[in-house]
């Protein structure tokens, strides 16, 4: 097998681009700097301050292979995270304060998605009269540079006090769901290669439902059987690894884990084949049935949807909202999607793409810090990471296609 | 014996646009299974907007439209493709990004279950589109290319192997060969016969007179927006067929 092979092959994957980037960043600074970049406290911060802007960049992924933009999910995000801290400040309960806070950045998207398809005007437009509509939101609201702290409401995290029975059964049905789509999964394989995934998920399910059964089932008997859960800590606590150290984060859970669930709506289901027919060729798509404008909506739904959870985690660790929260996030994170292989035309891109993306440029920022470049060189580079990914990816296309 | 009803009868279609432009008047257009004709007509003759009223997407300001005998008013392209209606365009047919297996069965994926999850099928769309493809005499070797990479001819075989593959019963090639080579022409004038033989009725719009009489049974001709008749291919020779496409003038001599 020769190296062409082994090229023609990688530029099979949208990521493969962004892959190799990451590859030779990572190799540059573990050289320049591997007494600090190869530690647990440089990828921990690299990925806890990626996660936020990492869940943004899954719905623009999404987006942009639908042939559309969103300049406006910074402008969401700061809403949504004001949306969210004001009214769990004001005494609603905190979990409905998140669906408050996901409903308005899906409200938004919404209304970015309707905007297009009634006036037929480009999203780069539309959005970008958003963006400014959306942050006078913010900047009205909390007018005077003030900022909103949980503090001055609380000294204690929220806590959610379900009874161990409700959580044990919760935890049950998901093992039993888990064990359904694992089961049904193995029963279909037809080679024992691709009964890897659904082994993994039964045994996923099995220690599931046993490690519930163990910690939760004393507790039904016993006087304490509420069970506290710190919500901040749920959306974005410390992760504690054992010896490692550094300061990993549940975000990143959410992160990669959403990243998952989207990669997977994207390449397996009818919605994300539409999503990249409507970008790829609209014509065709709506000649083969697609209501394209139907896909646009859901696809602004989801970006504003996603640009609020990211808002929501950030501010479960910040635990506080300033006016101008997720102000410039619009261009780091598209910035990060380019780079991840992703069209800006539209039709074509990854979502883990979009992951390698968004760490190559959380990797950069730390790493140029790390080797003694002055921090306000940071945006060049990542100018010119973007410009130098794009010729990369269309090379590698190229590859593809001849 | 009565022969069956035609799979498309049009009487006195009528399109107007403001009320002011006609450019339909009192079209008639009748089409059988297992023939193909060709439409014929200059540049603003109405052929596009015959096909539009067909294809569910126009509307006509008067006039009758019949599916097998049964009268239909079609009430959007959805529902045109849901009688068999399908309309292959130069072009406008495939996204060129996407693999061929996924342009085969956009917007009709087959799905795997999952338990409650219902997720793509994709080795079952690799081996489907390469059996409906090979079906049809096409040979695309790997279904996971992009279509991009293929030919002009290799994409029009492709929107057309996917018609006659979904039951469509009626195929409109729209200039199907105006941008091919000589090579390309020859197979995408193969597959429009391969679906007549397959009991298609094949509407083929075409300004080139010489594939009319290489493939078509019958030719209409549109003039101005109006009828200027339907003849057998075997009552014409070039000079008589361009003399009408031109002139609108009815020919000489016997009539179909």
């Amino acid at each position: 097998m020769s190296g062409r092979g082994l090229l023609t092959r990688l530029a099979r994957y949208p990521e493969a681009g962004a892959a190799l980037g990451f590859a030779a960043v990572f190799a540059i600074f573990a050289v320049a700097a591997h007494d600090t970049f190869l530690t647990a406290n440089s990828f921990s911060s690299i990925l806890t301050s990626q996660s936020v802007p990492g869940i943004a960049a899954i719905g623009i992924t999404l987006l942009m292979i639908s042939g559309e933009f969103d300049l406006s999910v910074g402008s969401i995000m700061g809403v949504a995270s004001l949306v969210f801290l004001a009214a769990a400040v004001s005494g609603v309960p905190v979990p409905l304060a998140i669906g408050i806070g996901l409903g308005a950045g899906a409200l938004m998207g919404l209304v970015n998605g309707l905007l297009l398809v009634w006036t037929g005007i480009p999203s780069f437009i539309i959005t970008l009269g958003t963006l400014l509509v959306y942050r006078a939101i913010s900047l009205t609201a909390i007018s005077g540079g003030r900022i909103i702290r949980w503090a001055d409401f609380s000294r204690e995290n929220p806590l959610l006090t379900p009874p161990a029975s409700l959580l044990l059964a919760a935890a049950l049905l998901l093992a039993a769901l888990l064990a359904w789509i694992s089961a049904s999964g193995w029963r279909q394989a037809t080679t024992t290669g691709r009964r890897v995934l659904p082994g993994i998920g039964l045994l996923a399910a099995a220690t599931l439902a046993t490690l519930s059964l163990l910690e939760l089932g004393p507790r039904l008997f016993g006087d304490q059987n509420l069970i506290e859960i710190d919500l901040f800590y749920l959306l974005n606590g410390r992760l504690r690894l054992g010896e490692l150290g550094g300061n990993f984060r549940v975000s990143i859970l959410w992160w990669l884990g959403l990243a998952v669930l989207f990669s997977l709506v994207l390449t397996r289901t009818r919605f994300g084949n539409a999503l990249a027919a409507t970008g790829g060729n609209a014509a065709a798509a709506r000649a083969q049935g697609i209501d394209i404008d139907r896909v646009r909506v859901i696809g602004f739904t989801l970006s504003g949807l996603l640009a609020a959870l990211a808002g929501i985690v950030q501010t479960a660790r910040l635990k506080s909202v300033d006016p101008l929260r997720g102000e410039g996030l619009e261009l780091e994170v598209i910035a990060a999607v380019v780079i991840g292989g992703t069209l800006l035309k539209g039709g074509y891109g990854s979502v883990i793409g979009s992951v390698i993306g968004t760490s190559l440029t959380g990797m950069l920022r730390t790493g140029l810090v790390l080797v003694g470049v002055p921090a306000n060189a940071f945006r060049g580079a990542i100018g010119a990471l973007v410009i130098v990914a794009v010729v990369i990816n269309s090379l590698v296309r190229r590859e593809r296609d001849n | 014996m009565t022969s069956p009803p035609p799979l498309v009868d049009m009487q006195g279609i009528t399109v107007s646009f403001g009320g002011t432009i006609t450019a339909l008047r009192d079209v008639d257009f009748r089409l059988h299974a297992g023939e193909i004709v060709a439409l014929l007509g200059d540049n603003g003759a109405g052929k596009s907007t015959l096909i539009k009223v067909l294809a569910g997407v126009q509307r006509p300001r008067s006039g009758r439209l019949s599916f097998s005998g049964q009268e239909v008013r079609l009430t959007s392209p959805q529902h045109a493709r849901s009688l068999g209606v399908e309309t292959v365009f130069q072009d406008l047919a495939l996204v060129p990004l996407m693999s061929v297996a996924r342009n085969f069965f956009l917007g009709r994926e087959p799905m795997c279950r999952y338990g409650p999850l219902r997720l793509l099928d994709g080795a079952g769309m690799d081996r489907l589109s390469v059996e409906a493809l090979a079906e049809v005499g096409i040979d695309i070797g790997d279904p996971s290319l992009p279509v991009g990479r293929l030919s002009g001819g290799e994409r029009q075989s492709i929107a057309i192997a996917r018609a006659v593959h979904f039951g469509s019963r009626i195929l409109v090639l729209d200039e199907p060969t105006s941008a091919l080579s000589i090579g390309e022409t020859r197979k995408v004038l193969t597959y429009a016969r391969a679906a007549r033989d397959r009991g298609l009725g094949v509407i083929f719009i075409t300004h080139n007179l010489h594939h009319v009489f290489e493939i078509a049974d019958r030719v209409t001709v549109l003039f101005h927006g109006q009828n200027a008749g339907s003849y057998a291919v075997a009552d014409l020779n070039p000079e008589s067929a361009a003399r009408l496409v031109m002139e609108g003038l009815p020919i000489p001599g016997p009539g179909p």
